[in-house]
Protein backbone atom coordinates (compact mmCIF):
# COMPACT_ATOMS: atom_id res chain seq x y z
CA UNK A 1 0.00 0.00 0.00
CA UNK A 2 2.96 2.26 1.08
CA UNK A 3 4.21 1.91 -2.65
CA UNK A 4 0.45 2.65 -3.92
CA UNK A 5 0.44 5.60 -1.59
CA UNK A 6 3.45 7.79 -2.97
CA UNK A 7 2.51 7.29 -6.97
CA UNK A 8 -0.77 8.11 -8.44
CA UNK A 9 -1.12 4.83 -9.84
CA UNK A 10 0.95 2.00 -11.00
CA UNK A 11 1.10 -1.39 -12.72
CA UNK A 12 1.63 -4.74 -11.39
CA UNK A 13 5.18 -5.09 -13.02
CA UNK A 14 6.06 -1.82 -11.23
CA UNK A 15 4.57 -2.95 -7.70
CA UNK A 16 6.50 -6.58 -8.40
CA UNK A 17 10.24 -4.65 -9.00
CA UNK A 18 9.41 -2.56 -6.53
CA UNK A 19 8.42 -4.66 -3.67
CA UNK A 20 10.66 -7.37 -4.13
CA UNK A 21 7.71 -9.79 -3.85
CA UNK A 22 7.05 -13.11 -5.93
CA UNK A 23 4.13 -12.52 -8.84
CA UNK A 24 1.43 -14.87 -6.82
CA UNK A 25 2.63 -13.24 -3.31
CA UNK A 26 1.77 -9.64 -4.80
CA UNK A 27 -1.20 -10.90 -6.79
CA UNK A 28 -2.60 -12.24 -3.35
CA UNK A 29 -1.95 -9.23 -1.60
CA UNK A 30 -3.80 -7.26 -4.36
CA UNK A 31 -6.69 -9.01 -4.10
CA UNK A 32 -7.59 -8.99 -0.59
CA UNK A 33 -6.72 -4.64 -0.87
CA UNK A 34 -9.56 -4.79 -3.83
CA UNK A 35 -11.71 -6.55 -2.02
CA UNK A 36 -11.21 -4.92 0.92
CA UNK A 37 -11.90 -1.84 -1.27
CA UNK A 38 -8.33 0.18 -0.55
CA UNK A 39 -7.21 -0.56 -4.29
CA UNK A 40 -9.08 0.04 -7.57
CA UNK A 41 -7.55 -2.12 -10.76
CA UNK A 42 -8.43 -0.20 -14.23
CA UNK A 43 -8.27 -2.36 -16.78
CA UNK A 44 -7.28 -0.17 -19.99
CA UNK A 45 -5.39 0.09 -23.22
CA UNK A 46 -1.80 1.16 -23.63
CA UNK A 47 -0.27 1.78 -27.23
CA UNK A 48 -2.76 -0.80 -28.15
CA UNK A 49 -2.29 -3.36 -25.62
CA UNK A 50 -4.32 -4.46 -22.67
CA UNK A 51 -2.96 -3.07 -19.49
CA UNK A 52 -4.15 -2.99 -16.06
CA UNK A 53 -3.18 0.31 -13.80
CA UNK A 54 -3.60 0.08 -10.26
CA UNK A 55 -4.61 2.85 -7.86
CA UNK A 56 -5.11 3.27 -3.88
CA UNK A 57 -9.19 4.37 -3.55
CA UNK A 58 -9.83 7.26 -1.14
CA UNK A 59 -11.00 4.42 1.66
CA UNK A 60 -7.51 3.14 1.23
CA UNK A 61 -5.71 6.51 1.14
CA UNK A 62 -7.49 6.89 4.55
CA UNK A 63 -6.67 3.29 5.94
CA UNK A 64 -3.18 3.76 5.09
CA UNK A 65 -3.20 7.11 7.01
CA UNK A 66 -4.51 5.91 9.99
CA UNK A 67 -1.91 2.70 9.93
CA UNK A 68 0.81 4.83 9.97
CA UNK A 69 -0.78 6.90 12.95
CA UNK A 70 -1.05 4.12 14.73
CA UNK A 71 2.37 2.73 14.12
CA UNK A 72 3.65 6.25 15.08
CA UNK A 73 1.47 6.19 18.07
CA UNK A 74 2.89 2.42 19.39
CA UNK A 75 6.84 3.46 18.58
CA UNK A 76 6.24 6.49 20.54
CA UNK A 77 5.33 4.68 23.27
CA UNK A 78 7.99 2.26 23.69
CA UNK A 79 10.38 1.97 25.80
CA UNK A 80 13.45 3.49 25.49
CA UNK B 1 9.61 -5.64 13.94
CA UNK B 2 6.93 -2.79 13.03
CA UNK B 3 8.28 0.55 11.83
CA UNK B 4 6.41 3.27 10.37
CA UNK B 5 7.41 3.12 6.49
CA UNK B 6 9.85 5.94 5.32
CA UNK B 7 7.09 7.50 2.40
CA UNK B 8 10.03 9.46 1.03
CA UNK B 9 12.31 6.75 0.94
CA UNK B 10 9.86 4.54 -0.96
CA UNK B 11 8.85 7.78 -3.37
CA UNK B 12 12.38 8.53 -3.89
CA UNK B 13 13.42 4.66 -5.29
CA UNK B 14 10.19 4.49 -7.01
CA UNK B 15 10.95 7.86 -9.04
CA UNK B 16 14.92 6.58 -9.39
CA UNK B 17 14.04 3.39 -11.14
CA UNK B 18 12.66 4.90 -13.47
CA UNK B 19 15.17 6.94 -14.71
CA UNK B 20 18.22 4.41 -14.11
CA UNK B 21 17.69 3.29 -17.31
CA UNK B 22 20.42 5.95 -19.18
CA UNK B 23 17.97 7.03 -21.67
CA UNK B 24 18.38 10.88 -19.74
CA UNK B 25 22.20 10.71 -20.27
CA UNK B 26 22.07 9.46 -23.87
CA UNK B 27 19.99 12.28 -24.72
CA UNK B 28 21.56 15.18 -22.74
CA UNK B 29 24.80 13.96 -24.31
CA UNK B 30 23.30 13.94 -27.71
CA UNK B 31 22.04 17.51 -27.09
CA UNK B 32 25.42 18.46 -25.49
CA UNK B 33 26.91 16.55 -28.54
CA UNK B 34 24.66 19.12 -30.76
CA UNK B 35 25.60 22.56 -29.60
CA UNK B 36 29.13 21.75 -29.83
CA UNK B 37 28.99 20.32 -33.30
CA UNK B 38 26.58 23.65 -34.00
CA UNK B 39 29.26 25.78 -33.12
CA UNK B 40 31.43 24.36 -35.45
CA UNK B 41 29.22 24.34 -38.02
CA UNK B 42 29.08 28.20 -37.61
CA UNK B 43 32.96 28.59 -38.10
CA UNK B 44 33.10 26.38 -40.81
CA UNK B 45 29.79 27.97 -42.70
CA UNK B 46 29.06 31.46 -40.84
CA UNK B 47 25.29 30.91 -40.15
CA UNK B 48 23.59 30.15 -36.52
CA UNK B 49 23.71 26.35 -36.22
CA UNK B 50 25.06 26.96 -32.47
CA UNK B 51 21.57 29.10 -31.90
CA UNK B 52 19.70 26.90 -34.01
CA UNK B 53 20.96 23.75 -33.39
CA UNK B 54 20.07 22.59 -29.72
CA UNK B 55 16.30 23.43 -30.58
CA UNK B 56 16.39 21.64 -33.81
CA UNK B 57 18.02 18.57 -31.51
CA UNK B 58 15.30 19.41 -28.66
CA UNK B 59 12.90 19.05 -31.10
CA UNK B 60 13.65 16.03 -32.87
CA UNK B 61 14.97 13.94 -29.65
CA UNK B 62 11.75 14.66 -27.08
CA UNK B 63 10.01 12.08 -29.34
CA UNK B 64 12.09 9.76 -29.47
CA UNK B 65 13.05 9.72 -26.47
CA UNK B 66 9.48 9.24 -25.15
CA UNK B 67 9.00 6.38 -27.87
CA UNK B 68 12.30 4.57 -25.98
CA UNK B 69 10.77 5.20 -22.72
CA UNK B 70 7.66 3.31 -23.98
CA UNK B 71 9.84 0.98 -25.84
CA UNK B 72 12.64 0.10 -23.46
CA UNK B 73 12.03 0.83 -19.97
CA UNK B 74 8.15 0.49 -19.51
CA UNK B 75 7.60 -3.48 -20.20
CA UNK B 76 10.71 -3.60 -18.07
CA UNK B 77 10.28 -1.55 -15.06
CA UNK B 78 6.52 -1.58 -15.48
CA UNK B 79 4.05 1.73 -15.77
CA UNK B 80 3.49 4.17 -13.16
CA UNK B 81 1.82 7.47 -13.01
CA UNK B 82 3.76 9.88 -10.32
CA UNK B 83 0.92 12.11 -10.56
CA UNK B 84 0.50 16.41 -10.91
CA UNK B 85 3.00 16.77 -7.92
CA UNK B 86 5.93 14.58 -8.82
CA UNK B 87 5.81 16.47 -12.86
CA UNK B 88 4.97 20.15 -11.04
CA UNK B 89 7.92 20.19 -9.62
CA UNK B 90 10.28 19.64 -12.72
CA UNK B 91 8.11 21.59 -14.96
CA UNK B 92 8.62 24.77 -12.29
CA UNK B 93 12.40 24.27 -12.49
CA UNK B 94 12.03 24.05 -16.11
CA UNK B 95 10.13 26.77 -16.41
CA UNK B 96 12.21 28.68 -13.76
CA UNK B 97 15.32 27.78 -15.83
CA UNK B 98 13.66 29.16 -19.24
CA UNK B 99 12.87 32.41 -17.58
CA UNK B 100 16.30 33.08 -15.78
CA UNK B 101 17.97 32.28 -19.04
CA UNK B 102 15.78 34.25 -21.09
CA UNK B 103 15.99 36.90 -18.70
CA UNK B 104 20.12 36.67 -18.36
CA UNK B 105 19.84 36.69 -22.74
CA UNK B 106 18.13 39.71 -22.63
CA UNK B 107 19.89 41.80 -19.63
CA UNK B 108 22.84 40.91 -21.90
CA UNK B 109 21.66 41.72 -25.32
CA UNK B 110 20.39 44.96 -23.76
CA UNK B 111 23.91 45.87 -22.23
CA UNK B 112 25.86 44.81 -25.38
CA UNK B 113 24.27 47.58 -27.30
CA UNK B 114 23.18 49.98 -24.79
CA UNK B 115 26.76 51.18 -24.47
CA UNK B 116 28.08 52.77 -21.06
CA UNK B 117 30.38 50.85 -18.75
CA UNK B 118 31.65 47.69 -20.49
CA UNK B 119 33.81 46.64 -17.36
CA UNK B 120 31.46 43.80 -16.52
CA UNK B 121 30.93 42.91 -19.60
CA UNK B 122 34.58 42.43 -20.66
CA UNK B 123 34.94 40.26 -17.33
CA UNK B 124 32.17 38.25 -18.60
CA UNK B 125 33.36 37.61 -22.00
CA UNK B 126 36.92 37.09 -20.81
CA UNK B 127 35.85 34.44 -18.37
CA UNK B 128 32.54 33.07 -20.25
CA UNK B 129 33.59 29.66 -19.89
CA UNK B 130 33.83 29.36 -15.79
CA UNK B 131 30.22 31.73 -15.97
CA UNK B 132 28.82 28.54 -18.15
CA UNK B 133 30.59 26.18 -15.99
CA UNK B 134 29.19 27.84 -13.07
CA UNK B 135 25.67 27.75 -14.18
CA UNK B 136 26.14 24.34 -15.98
CA UNK B 137 27.02 23.12 -11.89
CA UNK B 138 23.74 24.94 -10.45
CA UNK B 139 21.56 23.65 -13.37
CA UNK B 140 23.00 20.07 -12.70
CA UNK B 141 22.27 20.67 -9.32
CA UNK B 142 18.99 21.38 -9.38
CA UNK B 143 17.69 18.46 -10.92
CA UNK B 144 20.11 16.36 -9.57
CA UNK B 145 18.33 17.10 -6.08
CA UNK B 146 14.69 17.32 -7.63
CA UNK B 147 14.99 14.05 -9.30
CA UNK B 148 16.94 12.30 -6.89
CA UNK B 149 19.80 11.39 -9.37
CA UNK B 150 23.30 11.76 -7.56
CA UNK B 151 24.78 11.28 -10.94
CA UNK B 152 23.78 14.90 -12.48
CA UNK B 153 26.09 16.01 -9.23
CA UNK B 154 28.97 14.28 -10.59
CA UNK B 155 28.10 15.54 -14.37
CA UNK B 156 27.99 19.32 -13.13
CA UNK B 157 30.82 18.98 -11.38
CA UNK B 158 33.07 17.54 -14.29
CA UNK B 159 31.51 19.71 -16.19
CA UNK B 160 32.98 22.74 -13.84
CA UNK B 161 36.62 21.01 -13.79
CA UNK B 162 36.42 20.52 -17.26
CA UNK B 163 35.44 24.30 -18.58
CA UNK B 164 37.95 25.59 -15.54
CA UNK B 165 40.62 23.60 -17.07
CA UNK B 166 39.56 24.47 -21.05
CA UNK B 167 39.62 28.38 -19.77
CA UNK B 168 43.15 28.26 -18.44
CA UNK B 169 44.71 25.96 -21.37
CA UNK B 170 42.69 28.11 -24.00
CA UNK B 171 40.98 24.91 -25.29
CA UNK B 172 38.24 25.83 -27.78
CA UNK B 173 35.00 26.03 -26.05
CA UNK B 174 33.31 23.47 -28.68
CA UNK B 175 35.68 20.38 -28.32
CA UNK B 176 34.99 20.91 -24.02
CA UNK B 177 30.85 20.29 -25.39
CA UNK B 178 31.87 17.17 -27.84
CA UNK B 179 33.93 15.72 -24.72
CA UNK B 180 31.44 16.39 -22.31
CA UNK B 181 28.85 15.16 -24.55
CA UNK B 182 30.17 11.96 -25.22
CA UNK B 183 31.04 11.39 -21.83
CA UNK B 184 27.30 11.92 -20.95
CA UNK B 185 26.39 9.29 -23.73
CA UNK B 186 28.59 6.85 -22.86
CA UNK B 187 27.72 6.86 -19.49
CA UNK B 188 23.80 6.55 -20.52
CA UNK B 189 25.02 3.83 -23.05
CA UNK B 190 26.93 1.78 -19.86
CA UNK B 191 23.22 2.86 -17.75
CA UNK B 192 21.08 1.38 -20.35
CA UNK B 193 23.16 -1.66 -20.99
CA UNK B 194 23.20 -1.80 -17.37
CA UNK B 195 19.56 -1.73 -17.09
CA UNK B 196 18.55 -3.81 -19.62
CA UNK B 197 20.26 -6.63 -18.33
CA UNK B 198 19.19 -6.34 -14.85
CA UNK B 199 15.81 -5.78 -15.83
CA UNK B 200 15.04 -8.65 -19.16
CA UNK B 201 12.06 -8.49 -20.68
CA UNK B 202 9.68 -11.08 -19.64
CA UNK B 203 7.06 -13.05 -21.27
CA UNK B 204 3.37 -12.00 -20.88
CA UNK B 205 3.03 -15.56 -19.19
CA UNK B 206 6.04 -14.86 -16.96
CA UNK B 207 4.05 -12.52 -14.62
CA UNK B 208 0.53 -12.92 -13.99
CA UNK B 209 -1.65 -10.36 -13.92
Amino acid sequence: MAQLYVVQSADFTFLLHQTGMTPGNLSAHLSKLEDAGYVEVTKEFLDRKPHTALTLTKKGRAAFKEYRKKVKQFVEKLPE
Amino acid sequence: MTKEPNLKEIERRAYMSYHQDGLLDIFAGLYILGFGIGILMDILWEFGFGVIMPSVILVTVLPIWIAAKRKITLPRIGYVNFGIRGANKLIAIFVGLMVAGLGAFFVFTFAVFQGGPREWLDFIFQNGMIFVGVGSLAVCVLFGYSMGLKRLYAYGLIALTILVIGHFMGIFFAYILLALGIMVMVTGFALLIGFVKKYPLKGDKAIAE
